[in-house]
């Protein structure tokens, strides 16, 4: 009986080939044919325009439509292509083994089952590998790089180095950094609880961790903006006039509250130092919805009969809270403070929003864009700097990764018994 | 009973706090751009004290009178469609020279806000005012005096309108492709990612292969790996692709003509890729699990009739894991709609192309001033992400837990 590896690496190849040519030609081909789709929008939008009497320029109208013209193809195109990979590959492979072994079935059937997991999980692993493997392992050696290409590690000079560029900005980035890392998972994780066990006790419980949930939907910009009603300063005087007539128009509330007047303008986020605690806020007003969820069902799930125990033994509501049912839900509580410190290293979007230039506010994520943006002065190697601050970034979740895959590994042999 | 009280009442405390910025948000929205520049937006709900600026009579208006009677609130409301002022008259600023009393036969300047019925000089005539706005200007001769603007200072009732929709949405360009920007990024990039991590999950659960363990716990390790530390080379990587695409579109079409060789960098295409490596840790970890736990009954029973893993796959396995593939889809559609960092760093840099939550930050900046735009754009981009999590909250949950709670 002739060896059936031959015909598998054959039939992979020829799999991996057709993919890699068909893929791309297909797109550009569909790109290609379905371009008139954009006039025809354009067309109906001048239609439209003309039919409703809308006031602003037709111009815009088209423009708008076109684009919507380009997004429904586009989405139907790139959801297509990703639907044709599965549906050739497969076809492919099962028609080569019926080609290459014509008279047994069960040859046929052990070539398709050896090639088909790498059909299914190919593409995952080729963009993980592309994306995220090495790129990573790219950033690593860019980072000990000059940008002509010869080794350096001037690059981390900031580490040590007074008169290096971004000292003084990595210097704030770790305190502001260890700052959220300690507050933002502490609040989050204490409201959570609290909120979950004083929702579970009232009727309209469901109605509170709804409204307490719906800010996770929402951007962290988005949060930005809203919390920017909240801690903003003045207003602008309505007009010359009423100058010295009104004291001050304060837009934020929480400055209103304060009695802040004209004198002390500036939003309550952009405060030296104290302004970090505002932004800190933001997040945790936005994760504490996930924690509470998430600490809800497991308070849910803490066996009714350690509870009756305790109530016989006449534990009060504290001792209930704090002896019984925090214990074992204490898992959870790990879980949930690994993710929110994975999220609070890589928070970028708050305080760039709010206070992208100020080093008082820096986190990590934000040294890198300022890197990135305002140090060009500083010379030709700003892409290996950034590449070198990536790599600090990366060193604070390390502890964490190792714990998250010691976790899961040790999930994988609970579920194996 | 005093702790069930005092329950009701923290939990309600904190509630307010939360729902509060979202009063402010939408409050914000709904004023008029003096309003909501000139005054916090929890003054919107009572009578408050505002300033406005109204013409005596139109300019170029120069009938000669005796007596002018008017109304300040028809002055004020004369070019308005929407946010008219109404309310009570409290007082006028007065800006002009009066007899000076220390120093005889000269004058000096003087502002003061003249109340309700008090006469005051303006332009030579006697002007009295009422607080519901009706307004007497009497000369002693006939005379036609130019038009006088009058800043005056109005108990004004709650007003609200759509108006700051209106302009983000029609007169200004951004938003409205903002909006179709972040849905041809958000809907490919949730849609490819799952389906390709829905194959790969039921390789890695229901098929052999050699070194699937190993391998799925380097692709779940690779879920708290900071996106960051990936841009740079993946950027040098979408330049070198289109370099390469740009002179492949130079020697196969006339484009040198017209100039238009050049294929962007930083694409939607490349948004969607990158989007999709991305989310593919978390998606594969979740469905993965989800996967094994259906019951192997059914897989070995399939296999016996005959059935190939695609026909599993598509018949079986993927109907069956419909709540799975809805908690995932919720998690990648409010993840990419929410990204910020990686659109900046891979998206499209066109004005026109950007999606919604770089077009805010944007306008954090532009609309200073301009609140009411602000929030009301802002309100725009939170709309679509709130209703899809609203009305899909249960499969959000059940993902949420699926990833902390159990693991498994």
């Amino acid at each position: 009986m002739r060896s059936i590896k031959p015909i598998i690496a054959s039939n992979s190849l020829a799999i991996v080939l057709t993919i890699v040519l068909l893929l791309p030609i297909t797109a550009i081909v569909a790109y290609i044919i379905t371009s008139p789709l954009d006039g025809l929008m354009a067309k109906f939008g001048t239609w439209l325009h003309e039919s409703r009497d809308w006031e602003f320029s037709v111009f815009d109208t088209q423009e708008r439509f076109a684009k919507i013209g380009f997004a429904i193809r586009s989405i139907f195109i790139a959801v297509g292509i990703s639907f044709l990979y599965f549906g050739v590959s497969n076809w492919l492979n099962m028609g080569l083994a019926r080609v290459s072994s014509k008279n047994s079935e069960g040859r046929q059937s052990t070539i398709v089952e050896a090639i088909q997991p790498w059909i299914f999980v190919g593409p995952a692993l080729v963009l993980l590998f592309l994306f995220l493997l090495v790129p990573a392992l790219s950033t690593l050696s860019l980072s000990f790089q000059e940008a002509d290409g010869a080794r350096t590690s001037r690059n981390y000079a900031f580490l040590w180095d007074p008169a290096a560029l971004g000292y003084e900005q990595f210097r704030y980035a770790m305190r502001n950094s260890l700052m959220w890392l300690i507050l933002v998972p502490t609040a989050c994780i204490s409201l959570g609880l609290l909120i979950a066990v004083l929702a579970d006790s009232v009727k309209w419980g469901i109605i509170a961790k709804t409204l307490i949930f719906v800010p996770l939907a929402i951007s962290f910009v988005g949060a930005a903006v809203i919390w920017r009603n909240i801690f903003a300063g003045g207003g602008i005087q309505p007009q010359e006039a009423i100058n010295g007539v009104t004291p001050s128009y304060q837009i934020g509330l929480l400055k209103s509250l304060l009695g802040h007047t004209a004198a002390y303008n500036e939003p309550l986020y952009s405060l030296q130092f104290w302004g970090n605690f505002f932004l800190m806020w933001i997040l945790v007003w936005v994760q504490t919805g996930f924690a509470m969820v998430i600490f809800s069902a497991a308070l849910r799930g803490v066996p009714e009969d350690t509870i009756e125990a305790a109530t016989i033994d006449g534990a009060n509501p504290f001792q209930m809270f704090f002896r019984i049912k925090l214990p074992q839900i204490y898992s959870t509580v790990l879980v949930v403070w690994t993710t929110l410190v994975i999220l609070v290293l890589k928070v970028f979007d708050i305080p760039y929003a709010l206070s992208a230039n100020d080093d008082d506010k820096l986190l990590l994520a934000t040294m890198m864009e300022n890197a990135r943006n305002n140090w060009s002065v500083g010379g030709d190697n700003v892409d290996n700097l950034f590449a070198a601050i990536a790599v600090m970034l990366m060193l604070t979740v390390v502890p964490n990764m190792i714990f998250n895959a010691w976790r899961i590994r040790r999930e994988q042999k609970d579920m194996g018994h | 009973m005093i702790s069930r009280t005092l329950k009701h009442v923290v939990l309600a405390l904190i509630v307010f706090i939360w729902v509060v910025p979202f009063v402010a948000l939408v409050t914000t929205s709904l004023r008029s751009d003096v309003a909501s520049k000139t005054s916090g937006f929890w003054t919107a709900f009572t009578p408050t004290e505002l300033g406005h600026r109204f013409g005596t009579h139109d300019k170029g208006d120069d009938t000669a009178f005796l007596v002018m009677k008017g109304n300040i609130f028809e002055r004020l409301n004369k070019d308005k469609d929407s946010y008219k002022v109404d309310g009570s008259i409290k007082s006028i600023m007065f800006k002009g020279r009066v007899p000076d009393p220390e120093n005889e036969g000269k004058t000096k300047l003087i502002r003061k806000l003249v109340p309700v019925n008090e006469a005051m000089d303006v332009r030579g005539g006697e002007f009295i005012f009422q607080s519901n706005g009706d307004f007497v200007w009497t000369f002693e001769a006939e005379t036609a005096p130019k038009p006088k603007n009058l800043d005056v200072f109005i108990d004004q009732d709650p007003v609200f309108g759509l108006d700051a929709y209106a302009e983000v949405l029609f007169a200004n360009k951004n938003v409205p492709n903002a909006l179709i920007s972040s849905f041809i990024v958000t809907i490919p990039a949730t849609i490819i990612p799952i389906t390709i991590a829905a194959f790969a999950a039921y390789a890695f659960a229901w098929m052999s292969f050699p070194g699937r363990d190993w391998l799925f716990v380097i692709v779940v390790s690779l879920m708290v790996v900071p996106t960051q530390l990936a841009f740079l080379p993946v950027l040098q990587g979408f330049s070198g692709v289109a370099s390469w695409a740009t002179s492949l579109n130079a020697m196969l079409t006339d484009c040198e003509s017209t100039q238009t060789c050049q294929v962007a960098s930083k694409s939607f295409a490349s948004l969607w890729v990158t989007h999709t490596a991305f989310g593919l840790p978390l998606a594969i970890y979740l469905l993965r699990n989800y996967i094994v736990g259906l019951p192997r009954e059914l897989l070995e029973s399939a296999r016996i009739d005959g059935a190939n893993h695609l026909q599993i796959f598509t018949r079986l396995i993927v109907p069956l894991s419909v709540p799975a593939l809805a908690s995932f889809s919720i998690f990648q559609f409010l993840w990419v709609w929410n990204d910020l960092i990686v659109a900046l760093y891979i998206g499209p840099s066109d004005a026109s192309d950007l999606v919604f939550p770089i077009r805010l930050q944007k306008q954090l900046g532009t609309f200073k001033d301009q609140l009411h735009l602000l929030n009301a754009s802002a309100v725009i981009s939170i709309i679509v992400p709130v209703i899809v999590f609203l009305s899909m909250q249960k499969y959000f949950i059940r993902g949420l837990l699926a990833g902390s709670v159990k693991g498994g």
